[in-house]
């Protein structure tokens, strides 16, 4: 059995890999590509289907220095190995992989990636399958992967061709990373896993219909006659503003779009996920849009006259209402998805490309452009200035936005932050700041309740000695509340926040504005779990409950400060709601800002209840 | 609207499930399927005719062209085409109405090719409106059995799926 081995840097191109023509099993071929690949952190749960990969990579590891060896992190269940993953991935920008047996191990990973595809999260799985005489048989921990995961994924290669191993495994990685980021999953049986072969060390799957797809998106080139029509429709605006989504972040053109928007001086709402794309603290950042965006983003596309969507998809949360969003612009779309162009909204501009090139050329073709959009921005600034997110500050309960305002001003949009899904999530995506891309990690398109506790294990894994916070609720953080223990084992400083309000906020937000006040399932009020006893059991050093409005700025400094994964419970108002608030299939004319935001519609009627509806 | 779409992917297993998994995820049924290799054994074309609102099916359309083992889509609605398709027809055909059924099958120009003493084996093709008359045709003299293809479809003149583009595809 031969020793598989790390690459080397000095390892050239054209040379053969130092491991071509030996003879090992594809669970080695399978090690080996993961550490071709540069995999230093792999997360994951064995199994009997997944037996012989799990050996092959502690045979890997064996004799390795801790820096060289491929860390292999075990969470409580395959879901929260897939969000470790996610996060790994989101965090950095590299490929997160992880590891299961088959059936149930598989099943459990369906989430993940799905979550992973609605976000367009580049990640591998690799799952053990029966072996392959058994399949199709009920076979004992037998579940069809391939039929399950082909919908939820980017691909899904069922690995029952033994000479192909290392071809799926390397272009598995390559389809992941390429075009739209997504995860792809590789089903392996567990005889090819036992197969003897010759390693190879080089090769890919042909896929001739994709290879060509994403080589034309990356070789696209805006014509002087689509860089003309831009710049026409620019100049002739008045009050341009770009709305960008996570295809900024995936694209890796955070800096591009910060030149653009500088350099016309238009400024910039962004989606949930594309959060930190822009600077939130840039005076031209008027933060998230959307069903909880702030009143002055929303107020800013009510007002203006061009729209220049960039990696964003006119998504239900944010044009819940087709017909009224920015109802007086004139639309461009820059994605490198051709399948969003106009498939929610017909778009006088558009272009197919990823982000960064996209941006980089208009800026290019643009050289010579001038506009001056002083006025407009002067507009805009006025508007963040009276129409500034606020809260209830006279409560004496505690409120989730000063727990997060207060936060804020710690950790000065530097940390990663990962959330779970709710009401602390939107709040967390309005009151913390980022200063960069990939800082803010939420499951945006699925709304994952659980994500955050794993992503942000993955995301510190990926992100040594940086400061990572999950911000997390009482009903998200029980969804996966066995990676708490996770975190201690492997000692990973995350520091955990929980907004405990005793219940589904969100769910129950809802429940006041359409159902009544019928909190049919989301009342928490008698759960019996206390938080501080469950982690101080789990090892937290760090384990503090805060109840009271003048002890929050002092344990969040405490909590930040602390050397060592540290949980702090906040307990926060639970009849709080999230505003701004723009109801399900309504227009943000119809935006309710709440009690402590002020509207600029002088006849909103507080309470208003935007009315029930079938499209949520 | 009825479209029929082709798409040429690699002639891989779950290519053909993942296809039409984006058309019954949406509640569409498929009317008619058929696949077989193209020239290349590596390359199968698959046409489907289907049924829908034309912006869904767009979008469809486009999500086809996402598939990692697609290699070519084209909605042969955005240009001139033939379509065909082929049956098997099994009529009864005895002494009394034998001549009656041979002139019917004359007159669509299908061919008979097995024949029995109570039966004809027909085999005809055309467009599913063609088809669908003969069989209109032969359903008073007692059809036995069908067995339809479903449609096949081809540019006119010397436009290629092999180089076909759709128009979102042409501005990447």
């Amino acid at each position: 059995m031969p020793t598989l081995m790390k690459p080397t840097n000095t390892k050239q191109k054209n040379d053969r890999h130092p491991l071509a023509g030996a003879t090992m099993t594809g669970a080695d071929m399978i090690v080996q590509v993961l550490a071709d690949e540069g995999v230093d952190t792999l997360f994951g749960y064995s199994g009997g289907a997944i037996l012989p990969t799990y050996d092959a990579v502690f045979r890997y590891n064996e004799g390795r220095s801790v820096k060289d060896e491929m860390r292999l992190v075990v969470p409580a269940t395959e879901q929260g190995a897939g969000f470790m993953a996610a996060g790994y991935a989101r965090s950095s920008g590299r490929v997160g992989v992880f590891l299961v047996t088959s059936g149930p191990g598989a099943t459990n990973a369906v989430t993940p990636i799905r979550d992973c595809q609605a976000d367009s999260v580049p990640v591998v799985l690799i799952c053990g399958q029966v072996p392959r005489a058994a399949m199709g048989t009920d076979a004992f921990q037998e579940a069809p992967i391939f039929n399950i995961m082909s919908p939820c994924a980017k691909h899904v290669f069922l690995l029952t061709d033994e000479t192909k191993i290392e071809e799926t495994m390397r272009s598995a990685f390559d389809i992941a990373r390429s075009g739209r980021p997504g995860p792809v999953v590789i089903d392996v049986p567990k005889d090819v896993q036992n197969f003897e072969g010759i390693f190879k060390g080089e090769g890919l799957l042909p896929l001739p219909g994709y290879s060509e797809r994403v080589l034309n998106v990356g070789r696209s080139r805006l014509s002087k006659d689509e860089t003309k029509a831009f710049y026409d429709l620019l100049t002739q605006s008045k009050r341009p503003l770009i709305y960008a989504g996570g295809g900024v972040i995936n694209g890796d053109a955070g800096p591009a779009l910060t030149r653009f928007a500088k350099r016309f001086q238009i400024p910039v709402v962004t989606t949930l996920m594309g959060i930190g794309c822009f600077d939130t603290t840039d005076e031209l950042s008027l933060q998230m849009l959307g069903m909880h965006g702030a009143a002055f983003a929303n107020y800013a596309v009510e007002d203006c006259d061009f729209l220049f969507a960039v990696g964003s998809r006119f998504d239900d949360r944010v044009a819940g209402k087709v017909k009224e969003f920015a109802p007086n612009a004139k639309l461009a779309h820059l994605d490198i998805d051709a399948s969003e162009i106009g498939k929610v909204m017909n778009v006088d501009w558009s272009h197919v490309a990823d982000a960064k090139r996209g941006l980089t050329q208009l800026l290019k073709g643009g050289e010579g452009v001038k506009a001056d959009f002083s006025t407009w921005v002067k507009h805009v600034v006025e508007l963040k200035a009276n129409h500034a997110l606020n809260y209830n500050r006279e409560s004496s309960a505690v409120q989730a936005e000063h727990v997060l305002a207060t936060l804020n001003e710690i950790a000065g949009g530097e940390a990663f932050v990962a959330t779970g899904v709710g009401q602390h999530q939107m709040w967390a995506a309005q009151y913390l700041d980022f200063k960069k891309p990939r800082l803010f990690m939420t499951s945006g398109s699925m709304g994952t309740m659980g994500f955050g506790l794993p992503a942000a294990i993955g995301a510190q894994l990926a992100n040594p000695g940086a400061l990572v916070i999950d911000v997390d609720g009482d009903g998200s953080i029980r969804m996966n509340l066995g990676e708490l223990e996770t975190l201690t084992t492997y000692d990973v400083p995350v520091k955990v926040l929980l907004l405990n309000n005793m219940g589904d906020g969100m769910v129950r937000q809802w429940q006041d504005l359409f159902y009544a006040n019928r909190y049919s399932g989301t009342d928490k009020t008698l759960h019996k779990k206390d938080f501080i006893k469950a982690v101080e059991a789990d090892g937290f050093g760090f384990a503090v409950r805060v109840t009271k409005n003048s002890e929050v700025r002092k344990a969040l400094e405490d909590f930040v400060a602390f050397d060592g994964p540290a949980f702090l419970e906040v307990m926060v108002d639970p009849t709080a709601h999230v505003y701004p608030m723009v109801g399900p299939g309504l227009g943000y004319k119809d935006m309710i800002t709440g009690a402590h935001i002020a509207s600029r519609d002088a006849e909103e009627v507080d309470d208003s209840e935007p009315g029930a509806t079938e499209y949520f | 609207m009825r479209h029929t779409i082709s798409v040429l992917v690699e002639n891989q297993f779950g290519v053909l499930a993942r296809i039409a998994g984006l058309f019954s995820g949406r509640g569409f049924n498929i009317e008619s399927l058929t696949v077989a290799e193209t020239m290349d054994s590596k390359v199968s074309r698959l046409t489907l005719v289907t049924r829908g609102d034309d912006q869904v099916l767009d979008q469809i359309t486009q999500q086809l062209n996402k598939l990692i083992n697609v290699i070519r889509v084209t909605d042969f609605n955005k240009a001139t085409h033939v379509e065909r398709e082929l049956a098997l027809i099994k009529v009864r055909a005895d002494r009394d109405n034998r001549g009656e059924v041979s002139k019917i099958i004359e007159i669509f120009r299908g061919r008979i090719i097995d024949v029995s003493p109570e039966s004809f084996l027909i085999e005809v093709t055309g467009t599913k409106d063609k088809i669908g008359a003969l069989l209109e045709l032969l359903k008073p003299l007692g059809i036995q059995e069908i067995a339809r293809t479903g449609t096949v479809a081809m540019h006119r003149g010397m436009q290629l799926l092999t180089t076909a583009r759709d128009e979102k595809e042409k501005v990447a």
